[in-house]
């Protein structure tokens, strides 16, 4: 039994049906392809941007890609490698640090996102322990927070790729900087129990380094957790100190050098911590990155490079550098001293370049007065306008080099005339302000010995003392006394008179006593009024004694 | 790979090369081959047949052959990523040019410094020394010691 013919309204009915059918269908399918369109355009966007980004970091830092066996979508595989390999394989780094492959991620946005985990980075700090540094807050909200996972809100804020990429490139230079740290806390650690010139490990604990550098100064080196960045580091450092730092000696060493840089404190000689934990960092830079790649470490004029031939290596240095400019801000307070009691001395300090070598001159000025009443009897030649006396510290040793002081040798042998032009010897630092005074004051003798001689006088010159012989065998002498606590003047000059019977009395002369017959206190005279003084010695002597 | 490493890619390499480039190249034509004969099929079955039964087959011919488009259209979209890392990974002949002029460039840049440095050391050096010449000849220091 056939199926009966259909009418042609029913064949046209059902045409309609199967047409209206697909026509639904081809919809369907439309909104179907727009909707993959439209994710494959989003997707399309995402990676471009991702690797746009990727291209660009590309340029600076080491991408490498990492061989998945099942990649999931939108997960290449991509890391970041910031460790320097030159430097494992020359041995100045023991291993690798935690932080030197950065993996890479993908943001909500599709963009390229780097995620750290939280207290990965960690900055650099540098100071001397029990000294308030008031740089140091400044430099703790310099600490960014970068390195702490950002939330994936901000990717969205970024207002454009270029902006994203840059905050990444941003990123990376604070974790390769918090490598380098590592890495120069880790030599550091590693030298300060080698044995080293001038360095002593007083306390230790985790990421904490106490070092005793030499003359009772204490430093600290540690690595801070960048999300500690808003505390001051002296709390941070307070923390550590109270909470078990294992000193290697006893406590009284630290309360020692406290008691004994209280001074120093109090006048700021102390350098800036900042510039030192700047110095550490350049040093040990140098010192990885110009070894690596076979690069001369650099002697120019402003940077000593790690010295040799002391053995002090690396840290050494750096500690006998810091020691040095302690030290020499110790001797240039007593210089500026002593000059600031003398009215015709003046300081001129010569920058050496060196880290640890530090120089100064103290230059004794003739008044150009004199100069110019002496210019009209001989000639300028032979009238010396300055004397010098040159202080030259080299780590914790103090030269003295000064012109025209008598042989001292020469004197035990009676003849101080016979003296070498320049006398070269060593002090220390409680001795140097009377050792300059004593050295200016030999100097002014000099000078006025000269002046002596050149108008024809006859004079003897003892070390601080200028004697004229008068008729009748009696001497009178100018002699300089120096004292640098004198608030009046540091130099101060007395008359004395003596017949040829007052040598056995010399011993018993009392120096307080102004009133005495044989000796007048002159005061702290000017060069000028010494000047004067020497004329009117100069006529008593030609014209006899009173 | 540097260029002083040796004259170019060895053979096994570029043989490497070539076969992948071809993969990829046979790859991008299957894709391409399978949305072009996918999309004719679906403008093919937009005829209207007679029997109604034949709708409901060609409904799902019609789907599945847009999945097919659809995921040969992502096949070339992976294709375009692994392309790209290609690119990254082994355009070191750029790269390698882009790193010398950044580094030439911070090499210049940290001798200016220097200098730089060396100058401002210079300057202060002078400009200390005018400034103890003229503080220990001014009267404020004189007046200090006569107080004194």
């Amino acid at each position: 039994m056939t199926r009966p013919k259909a009418l042609p309204n029913e064949v046209l009915s059902d045409l309609s049906v199967s047409a209206a059918t697909k026509l639904q269908c081809y919809r369907h399918l439309g909104i179907y392809f727009k909707q993959s369109a439209k994710s494959l355009e989003q997707q399309i966007a995402k990676e471009a941007r991702f690797y746009g980004a990727l291209i660009r970091l590309q340029q600076n830092w080491k991408v490498k890609r990492q061989r998945v066996a099942a990649p999931a979508s939108g997960n290449e595989g991509f890391t970041i490698d910031l460790f320097d390999n030159s430097l494992y394989d020359s041995a100045p780094v023991s291993r690798p640090s935690s932080l030197s492959t950065i993996r890479i991620d993908h943001d909500s946005a599709g963009m390229l996102a780097i995620n750290l985990p939280p207290n990965s980075c960690r900055s650099f700090r540098f100071g001397f322990l029990g000294v308030q540094s008031g740089d140091s807050s400044k430099q703790c909200s310099k600490v960014k927070n970068s390195c702490s996972p950002r939330p994936s809100k901000e990717a969205k804020e970024s207002v454009n790729d270029d902006e994203c990429v840059r905050e990444k490139h941003s990123l990376l230079r604070e974790v390769h900087q918090a490598i380098f740290y590592e890495q120069v806390f880790d030599i550091v650690n590693r030298e300060a129990f080698k044995q080293s010139l001038g360095v002593n490990v007083t306390g230790i604990r985790e990421n904490y380094l106490q070092l005793g550098i030499g003359l009772g100064i204490s430093i600290f080196l540690s690595l801070i957790p960048s999300n500690q960045g808003d505390l001051s580091v002296d709390s941070w450092v307070n923390q550590n100190v109270e909470s078990g730092i294992l000193p290697l000696d006893s406590h009284d060493g630290v309360k020692l050098a406290e008691e004994k840089d209280d001074i120093l404190r109090k006048s700021g000689g102390y350098p800036n911590p900042l510039t030192y934990e700047i110095y550490l960092q350049q040093v040990f830079h140098e010192y990885l990155y110009g070894r690596a790649k076979n690069k001369p470490i650099s002697t120019g004029t402003r940077v000593s490079g790690p010295p040799t031939k002391d053995g002090s290596g690396l840290l050494g240095h750096f500690c006998l550098s810091l020691a040095h400019r302690i030290f020499s801000n110790k001797v240039h307070v007593e210089l500026e001293n002593a000059v600031c009691g003398v009215p015709y001395l003046h300081l001129v300090s010569h920058p050496t370049w060196h880290s640890r070598t530090s120089s100064w001159t103290v230059f004794l000025k003739v008044p150009q007065s004199i100069l110019h009443a002496e210019s009209n009897s001989r000639t300028a030649e032979t009238a010396k306008s300055h004397f010098r006396t040159n202080v030259v510290v080299n780590d914790d040793c103090i030269h003295v080099e000064g012109e025209g002081t008598p042989n001292v040798v020469g004197l035990f042998k009676g003849r101080s005339e016979d003296m070498s032009s320049m006398n070269k010897y060593d002090c220390d630092l409680a001795d140097l302000p009377v050792i300059i005074l004593q050295q200016v004051a030999s100097q002014v003798i000099r000078w006025l010995h000269e002046e002596a001689l050149m108008v024809g006088i006859k004079a003897n010159r003892d070390f601080l003392s200028l004697s004229f012989e008068l008729d009748q065998g009696e001497t009178v002498s100018l002699v300089a006394h120096v004292d640098p606590e004198d608030m009046r003047g540091c130099i101060s000059w007395w008359l004395v008179m003596e017949d040829g019977f007052a040598a056995e009395r010399k011993l018993s002369i009392d120096i307080s006593d102004d009133a005495s017959d044989y000796k007048k206190f002159l005061g702290h005279l000017s060069l000028d009024v010494l000047y004067s003084t020497l004329m009117d010695l100069v006529s008593l002597c030609g014209g006899g004694s009173h | 790979m540097n260029k002083g490493a040796g004259s170019g890619p060895t053979a096994a390499a570029a043989a490497a090369a070539a076969q992948k480039q071809k993969t990829l190249m046979q790859r991008v034509e299957t894709d391409i081959a399978s949305i072009v004969d996918n999309f004719s099929q679906l403008v093919n079955v937009a005829r209207v047949n007679d029997p109604p039964v034949r709708n409901s087959q060609e409904s799902f011919m019609m789907e599945m052959r847009a999945s097919r488009m659809v995921q040969a259209a992502d096949s070339l979209l992976k294709l375009v990523s692994e392309l790209k890392q290609t690119a990254i990974f082994s355009g070191f002949a750029s790269l390698n040019d882009h790193v010398e002029q950044r580094t030439n460039e911070f090499n210049q840049q940290a001798e200016k410094t220097d200098r730089m440095l060396a100058r401002i050391g210079e300057e202060a050096a002078a400009s200390l020394k005018e400034l103890e010449a003229h503080y220990y000849s001014s009267g404020h220091r004189t007046t200090q010691n006569s107080q004194q």
